[in-house]
């Protein structure tokens, strides 16, 4: 945007609300709206019971009952914003107006979807009581109202795009003085214990209904703090106390096993685990991808060889190899192994053009499970039991520590899963250090400029090649690390797992996906996108069979309107809408 | 003065929230805690619900309804209610594992039924165990699951006291076709070719030992790829072999194009496969070059068992949608398994669960015996099925039919 | 011993298969600098084209009325796929970076599949195709199919053709023009947006050729058959050089011999026995592909040429 244009919209008359109505009414109808679909949620929305989560008990909510009351609640905060009262003012940087329009919209949404899903899964409108007419209307007069709130904020000037951004642009702040860190680190740590509770609540969602909901009122809300500028005050917050911010969060997720206590905890901490194992090779699939520019369409396979090297010196019974490593060898080994076939595969490819090697990494996840299942006793040595694969991994045991039984702490009881993802979390606090040491070093900036024009890098005096293989043996090394955990949290490794686009994660094509969606060249993308992206998996069962289909039309669709991910690299984005800010 | 109000309500909202919560919580009863009036045990179904092998799946989910259903309406347990609970493993293993935490999460759950892959039920095993949790597979094949991964040298050993099947294992269906190949047929060299999958080598390999036990002779062996379309070097390879017949370890998408490019390519020798290529598409995909084709099946044909026409006038009054499969008897014998472990169990016990009712269930399960879809179900100090009648298929006409049924003796 | 003539004819058949879905990929790599991941899936969806036109037809059509038809819908369905995936997906990243349309490449390709075995009838298990009339024929010791005589056929016509076309016609030498410089094609007056769909169209219309031949070959066609066949595919691409239509070609045959021959002869090699089986075939030929990059990295008939940034 340049100056002129800036000037061009605040000079243009601001758009009129959709709804003509005086400001104070809508307020007032925007603030009654959310308070009653707040309360609502204390009532009984069905006579039947049938419906999971049982929503008939008045007098306090339950299942999407909560959700449809964290909307009233947070509409009714930015309402309240919006008339000034003067803590709360804080918030909303960048004008409550579109933020409360978004979230009484996401609150009626995630309410409606309620109240439809009663009704489809139960026969009828019917089956609603009272109390859900009361959510669904309440919940529509909060968007009637905000929809004749005084529009703030900046408009976007495109025609297809009006309704889409009805609420306003995410707003272009300026840079303000930090606090005093005793008001900073605690909001960090604030934002890190909300983060964690979201994350736990969604990863407990038991049925897919309360998913959704969940999934409607968490994207709504986090458009809203978008548009609102929160996001972009915590970024900054953030961005000051890196370090707190980096080393909290791990604690905060350290925490989650301790959040999942009771008959689902094991199942959840499972979960979790999986997220982990997946979010960490995604990120290590980012180096290659995000970094250097170097699509690997194959890069499970690296998992798989970090998994087979973990479990061949485990000493379980069916490996080819009777030698237990401690497991502080077998994962350097499996890092190691993997390294190697990473410099193996790279040391060929790398030397011709980039788009080689995106088939030949193709070619090799796919070989590599070919071979895997020759390697038997009859069609090839035996290494690695063919099909049936290395089962009955022995747990962990560090130090005295059985990661195969449940351990009690104080009122907590950490279940064998939650053992594993304690030790996940430490590998990949590992993994995001070298990211996060690699992208700010001499080799993060190579990398980069060879992904940028490697023509121009290699002029400058960069090794390509060299410089390739690193970024390409090390994301490798990083897989194959991840691999070792990987095998003892599933007792066995099979070669089906190691496929390049499968139902479930990981696999070659979800792992790009993950960095793809979440967002190349940065930690938090691929973390969250990975996240994300497995929950929806795990949760939206009904949606198996299009799923991949889906998963197929969302890639697509990502690289069409916003390829630079959820979060993006400040430097890629640029990149990406070359186009657009060279036009304006 | 009107926001204060509201937040004066918001806050009375809030407090009064956490209040509540803390009073009361929703009805969870978990049935096995064995209170008053019928007890609810559930019993888990693990099979791939959704995706290419979806059809085999929802069979083993509505063969076991059934046994639920027919169960509760016959009244088998007294003061118990039997509950299913399925689970889509899509076919990976992780997912199993992620399936199989949630079923011991859930403390109603007594036994579950699945899987369907051999590589799922590696990564679930252990997990059952742990927690004691009976799972029976209708399906799982590998003799390796139950008698440990060195049975092919004779030192068998139980990995997990947990985990049964009703499915007859490669061990015994392999031979059984050699027997039939070199008695019956009298065929005295064989090729052999395998998918590599976990199924089709354990097939191929216990045929063979069998195989040259008996005096055969094996005239050369392939290994090809499942799912790939070109089997012309295979096919050179068995011509130029001089083999008899051969013997395919696999499941009928490989085996029928198999079949169909080696008569197309002159030579019309029978190809003798396991329960894998048994089945109807078999024959529409290889068309006139099935005939004279062989496939073995485990258990006797579901004609002249008068236990398996009634599942199968059961399940058609029942309604389902799709068919049951491969695998539905076997499925709906392994759901009868656990509801006899459950009887065995409450009567034991003055009419109630114990107060940890998967352990003892666990134990019932090995003197489990009844005549079930199959033929007679118990198991024996692996887990095993008992039961060791096999029957051979051929393709006559296009059709399959019935050739010789029989029981495997060692 | 082991009938090498017969398995040289096999395996020259598969690699004429190979051949005609490389030229897809040679095509447009040469004029975009895409890899076309979804060409596999072209490939695919051009055989299910072509047994929808034949379950259509009815089975009492005679066979020189339902060949030409089926190729005809084959080749139709492939096209006009091929052709809105470019509109829709790919042309509007033209200008962004490189990965972007590959991304989408195996979008589309993962969304074709899905296509196909979702909402294609009983597509979940594979679907019989219609097999050739006649034969087999001897020929000395050597076994022919008629659908054998079809892929030769089919080969040597398309790319003859091809020949034709972009040394002959005015396309085809703008198709050349923009491979070398799409900026100066445009400043010459070619309308390079019309080049690049014909080039996609031409290479689907191929795949969609290689579909029935496929389909009649084998007897059954899957809907997850693009993918490997399209990755061996563009292996043979890139072993006959990239953007070289003959290369594509001569790939296509030295890939399909190599698999052919590996699975049988590598036992002949000490201690290799294990080693050779159908299994192993498609590990040989990425072997090759690897040594033929080390060796020649332009490929057997390409021409060394610097990246463009």
């Amino acid at each position: 945007m340049t100056d002129t244009l800036q000037l061009q919209s605040e000079a243009a008359a601001r758009p009129k609300p959709a709804i003509p109505l005086p400001t104070s009414v809508a307020r007032a109808a925007t603030a009654a709206g959310a308070v009653i679909t707040a309360a609502s949620a204390f009532l009984s929305w069905t006579y039947s019971s049938q419906f999971p989560g049982d929503l008939t008990v008045s007098g306090y909510p339950g299942g999407l009952q909560w959700i449809t009351f964290a909307g009233g609640l947070l509409t009714l905060l930015y309402t309240l914003v919006g008339y000034r009262v003067p803590v709360l003012r804080l918030l909303a940087p960048g004008g409550p107006e579109g933020t409360t329009v978004l979230l009484a919209v996401g609150s009626a949404v995630t309410t409606w979807f309620t109240l439809i899903a009663i009704s489809v899964e139960l026969g009828g409108l019917a089956n609603l009581t009272g109390g859900g007419w009361v959510a669904g209307v309440g919940s529509l007069v909060a968007v009637v109202g905000a929809l004749a709130l005084p529009r703030d904020g900046e408009q976007t000037q495109d025609a297809k795009l009006r309704v889409l951004l009805y609420a306003g642009k995410r707003p272009e702040l300026p840079p303000t003085q930090p606090e005093s860190p005793w008001v900073e680190v605690p909001v960090v740590l604030v934002t890190l214990a909300v983060a964690l509770g979201i994350f736990s609540y969604g990863i407990d969602t038991a049925y897919a209904e309360l998913f959704g909901g969940f999934l409607i009122l968490t994207g709504f809300t986090a458009w809203a703090l978008n548009r609102s500028g929160d996001f972009t005050r915590l970024a900054a917050l953030m961005q000051r106390n890196r370090t707190t911010a980096a080393v909290g969060a791990f604690v905060a997720a350290g925490l989650f096993p301790f959040t999942q206590q009771g008959g689902n905890a094991e199942a959840n901490a499972n979960l979790g685990v999986s997220i982990l194992i997946f979010a960490a090779t995604a990120l290590g699939l980012n180096i290659v991808v995000g970094l250097a520019g170097l699509l690997d369409l194959g890069y499970v396979a690296f998992l798989g060889v970090g998994a087979y090297t973990a479990a061949l010196v485990s000493g379980a019974a069916g490996a080819a190899f009777h030698v237990q490593f401690p497991f502080w060898a077998a994962a350097l080994l499996g890092a190691a192994v993997s390294g190697v076939f990473g410099v193996l595969l790279g040391a060929p490819t790398l030397r011709v053009r980039g788009d080689y090697l995106a088939i030949v990494t193709l070619g090799f996840g796919e070989i590599f499970r070919i071979v895997v299942q020759n390697l038997d006793g009859t069609s090839g040595p035996n290494v690695t039991n063919g099909a049936i694969g290395i089962s009955n991994v022995p747990d962990l045991n560090i130090f005295g520590f059985d990661f195969g039984s449940p351990h009690s702490l104080g009122w907590f009881t950490i279940g064998r899963f939650a053992n594993y993802f304690e030790l996940m979390l430490l590998f990949t606090a590992i993994i995001v250090l070298v990211f996060a040491r690699s992208t700010n070093s001499r080799i993060g900036r190579a990398w980069i400029a060879i992904r940028e024009d490697e023509t121009a890098a290699t002029a400058m005096g960069i090794n390509g090649f060299r410089f390739k293989l690193l970024a390409f043996a090390l994301g490798a090394t990083l897989a194959g690390l991840a691999g070792t955990v990987f095998v003892h949290v599933n007792y066995s490794v099979v070669p089906d797992t190691f496929q390049f686009a499968g139902p479930t994660p990981p696999n070659s094509a979800f792992l790009l996906a993950a960095v793809v969606i979440g967002g190349m060249g940065t930690v938090t993308g691929p973390l969250v996108g990975a996240s994300l992206f497995f929950l929806l998996q795990a949760k939206l069962s009904f949606l198996h069979d299009y799923q991949l289909l889906l998963f197929g039309l969302t890639l697509i669709l990502f690289m069409r309107f916003r390829p630079e991910g959820i979060i993006p690299n400040r430097r890629r984005q640029l990149e990406f809408h070359e186009a657009e800010t060279a036009e304006a | 003065m009107r926001n204060r109000s509201l937040l004066v309500l918001t806050a009375i909202a809030a407090t009064g929230t956490l209040t509540l919560t803390a009073c009361g919580s929703r009805a969870s009863n978990s049935g096995s805690s064995g209170g008053s009036g019928s007890t609810t045990v559930t019993i888990g179904v693990d099979a791939p619900l959704t995706g290419s092998l979806s059809a085999l799946g929802i069979g083993i989910q509505n063969s076991v309804d059934l046994a639920v259903k027919t169960a509760n309406k016959t009244n088998e347990v007294p003061g118990v209610t039997f509950k299913i609970e399925a689970m889509d493993d899509k076919a990976a293993p992780q997912q199993g594992s992620l399936n199989a935490t949630q079923l011991v999460g859930d403390s109603s759950v007594l036994g579950v039924v699945g899987p369907l892959n051999s590589g799922v039920a590696l990564t679930m095993q252990k997990t059952f165990n742990n927690a004691n949790l009976v799972e029976v597979s209708p399906a799982n094949t590998n003799p390796a699951l139950t008698q440990g991964p060195n049975w092919q040298t004779g030192t068998k050993a139980r990995p997990f006291a947990s985990y049964f099947r009703t499915a007859t294992t490669d061990a015994i269906q392999g031979p059984f076709a050699a027997q039939f190949a070199y008695s019956t047929l009298g065929k005295k060299k064989v090729f052999l070719v395998d998918n590599k999958d976990a199924y089709g080598v354990g097939l191929v390999g216990t045929f063979k030992d069998e195989f040259t036990k008996l005096g055969g002779s094996v005239a050369g062996q392939d290994h090809v790829t499942s799912g790939a379309s070109d089997f012309s070097s295979t096919v050179n390879a068995i011509k130029s072999s001089g083999a008899d017949f051969v013997y395919f370890g696999g499941e009928y998408p490989d085996a029928a194009p198999l079949t169909k490019q080696l008569k197309a390519g002159g030579d019309n020798i029978p190809m003798i496969g396991g329960d894998g290529n048994y089945d109807p598409t078999y024959v529409k995909l290889a068309g006139t070059a099935a005939n004279g084709d062989y496939a073995t099946s485990v258990g006797a044909p579901v004609e002249s068992l008068p236990s398996a026409q009634t599942f199968v006038a059961n399940y058609k009054a029942g309604g389902y949608s799709q068919a049951y499969g491969a695998y539905g008897g076997y499925s709906y014998d392994s759901a009868w398994a656990i509801i006899e472990a459950v009887k065995a169990v409450v009567s034991a016990n003055s009419g109630k669960l114990p107060s940890n009712p998967r352990a003892a269930v666990e134990k019932a399960m090995g003197s489990v015996s009844f005549s079930g879809v199959t033929g007679t179900v118990a198991f024996d100090q692996y887990g095993d099925a008992t039961n060791k009648q096999l029957t051979v298929y051929g393709v006559k006409n296009g059709l399959w039919a019935t050739i010789k049924t029989g029981t495997f003796s060692g | 011993m082991h009938e090498l003539p017969q398995n040289l004819v096999n395996g020259l058949l598969l690699g004429a298969t190979y051949g005609l879905i490389a030229v897809g990929y040679t095509i447009v790599y040469g004029i975009v600098q895409l890899i076309n991941f979804a060409h596999g899936e072209i490939f695919m969806t051009g055989a299910f084209g072509a047994l929808s036109v034949y379950l259509g037809l009815g089975s009492g059509t005679s066979m020189w009325i339902t060949i030409p038809l089926m190729i005809l819908g084959a080749i139709v369905t492939s096209t006009v796929i091929a052709v809105l995936t470019e509109r829709l997906a790919y042309r509007p990243l033209r200008n962004a970076p490189r990965l972007a349309p590959l991304i989408t490449a195996i979008g589309v390709s993962i969304t074709l599949q899905q296509l196909v075995w979702g909402f294609y009838p009983s597509a979940k298990s594979p679907r019989v195709f219609p097999s050739l009339p006649g034969g087999p024929y001897h020929i000395g010791s050597i076994l022919i199919q008629s659908s054998d005589i079809f892929v030769l056929v089919a080969a040597v016509l398309s790319t003859l053709f091809l020949a034709y076309f972009v040394r002959s016609t005015r396309t085809g030498r703008a198709m050349q023009a923009t491979a070398q410089d799409p900026d100066t094609a445009k400043l010459m007056g070619i309308n390079t947006d019309r080049v690049i769909v014909i080039a996609f169209a031409l290479g689907a219309a191929f795949a969609g050729i290689a579909g029935v031949a496929w389909g009649l070959r084998y007897g059954e066609i899957k809907f997850d058959m693009g993918f490997l066949t399209g990755l061996y595919a563009f292996t043979a691409a890139v072993l006959g050089g990239i953007g070289n239509i003959y290369g594509a070609m001569l790939g296509g045959l030295v890939l399909g011999l190599v698999q052919n021959l590996t699975a049988i002869y590598i036992a002949d090699i000490p201690g290799m026995s294990q080693f050779s089986s159908q299994s192993w075939s498609s590990v040989w030929a990425f072997v090759i592909l690897i040594l033929v990059l080390m060796v020649r990295p332009q490929g057997l008939l390409g021409e060394r040429v610097a990246d463009r940034a």
